[in-house]
């Protein structure tokens, strides 16, 4: 099935909970399968399933935690890994409309236009939540990388 | 730190996260089989909807069989089916004459017994406020009943023979240079056609 590791990392970002982030994906692939009529040949097939999951995600209600979401790991094996605990509780902290963007346009590689249309809002509303996203998680993340650059982690 | 190199780590940090989706696939395809019931469900409906619907324009379609042919189905299942009791006339010469009395040639009962069929009786009757001749034949346990009067000036039908079916009775009807004829039989359309078809080239 393509795109199911896409849809499920996006997925676990949204709901922060393995399971719920599966269901939603089954949920998604489910209704895309049922709804293949609507899709149209030759269009973006990923932001097609990537709306769908949106919409399910939306239309469940499902309220996106800020902080709820499981904790860093408990061992931290090297530099590397820590910065991306770091980053992904940074991600957690971000409200769901500017992490959504960032998941859309900066890990999944959409573009601003797809975006919004897979999320159905204006490009210049995606523009600035991702903008405003960046400006969060660099805030949220200056002291740790300041801290971790001092050792030299990243060099 | 540019947006670049942030992206860059974000990027990173999310993907670098392990996904296995061997058992979510799994999962889904399990989920997507009883979902195939509805479909086949639903398709069976739809056939079934389909022929319901053929059937209806059939019916609707079919023309409807004419006032005349209605009463003589009625008549038939009446008198023959269900044996209601009548006075009948079982001999050949009384019938001749009641028929020639009617204005129905006495030659066209005697053609009748040329299709194969025998004559068992026959009595007058009221179609559609019209008087016909009712003649019973038979061939195997198999009646059929043929209903016959003059050909007036404003005739009914015309010269080609036609089908119709009222209720339980299939039916046939045309008309000659002298007479009207409905054929009706219980078995099939095709006996009333095959009957109607025999009589109209002796009649």
């Amino acid at each position: 099935m393509p795109h199911l590791a896409a849809l499920l990392r996006v997925a676990r970002r949204l709901t922060f909970e393995s399971a719920s982030a599966e269901d939603l994906v089954q949920e998604t692939m489910l209704l895309a399968w049922r709804g293949f009529h609507g899709f149209q040949p030759g269009s973006n097939a990923r932001a097609w399933l990537f709306r769908i999951l949106f919409n399910a995600f939306h239309g469940e209600g499902r309220k996106a935690q800020r902080s709820a979401g499981p904790g860093p790991a408990s061992v931290v094996v090297n530099a590397k890994l820590q910065e991306a605990v770091e980053i992904a509780e940074a991600l957690q902290l971000l409200p769901v409309e500017q992490r959504t963007v960032l998941l859309l346009c900066v890990v999944e590689g959409f573009t601003c236009r797809e975006a919004g249309e897979i999320l159905n809002v204006p490009i210049g509303t995606v523009m600035s939540r991702l903008s405003r996203a960046r400006q969060e998680l660099r805030n949220s993340l200056a002291p740790q990388l300041k801290a971790m650059e001092a050792k030299g982690a990243f060099r | 730190m540019t947006d670049d190199e942030l992206d860059q780590r974000l990027r990173a940090s999310v993907l670098s996260e392990e996904m296995d989706t061997a058992q979510l696939q799994r999962s889904i395809r399990e989920r997507m089989k009883p979902a195939l019931l509805p479909f086949w469900a639903m398709a069976t409906a739809a056939g079934i909807l389909l022929v319901i619907a053929g059937g209806l324009a059939y019916r609707a379609f079919t023309p409807s069989a004419p006032p005349i042919c209605v009463a003589a189905a009625r008549d038939h299942g009446s008198e023959i089916l269900d044996g209601v009791p009548r006075e009948w006339l079982s001999d050949l010469a009384a019938i001749q004459s009641l028929a020639a009395q009617q204005g129905v040639p006495r030659e066209a009962i005697a053609a009748l017994g040329s299709t194969g069929y025998r004559l068992e009786r026959g009595r007058l009757c009221f179609l559609d406020k019209q008087i016909f001749l009712h003649l019973v034949y038979s061939k195997d346990d198999f009646d059929y009943s043929v209903y016959l009067r003059p050909r007036g000036a404003q005739s009914p039908f015309d010269g080609s023979i036609h089908q119709a079916s009222s209720g339980t009775e299939n039916l046939a009807y045309f008309q000659t240079d002298r007479l009207i004829a409905v054929f009706v039989a219980e078995h099939s359309s095709a006996d009333a056609l095959a009957i109607a078809r025999a009589a109209a080239s002796v009649l």
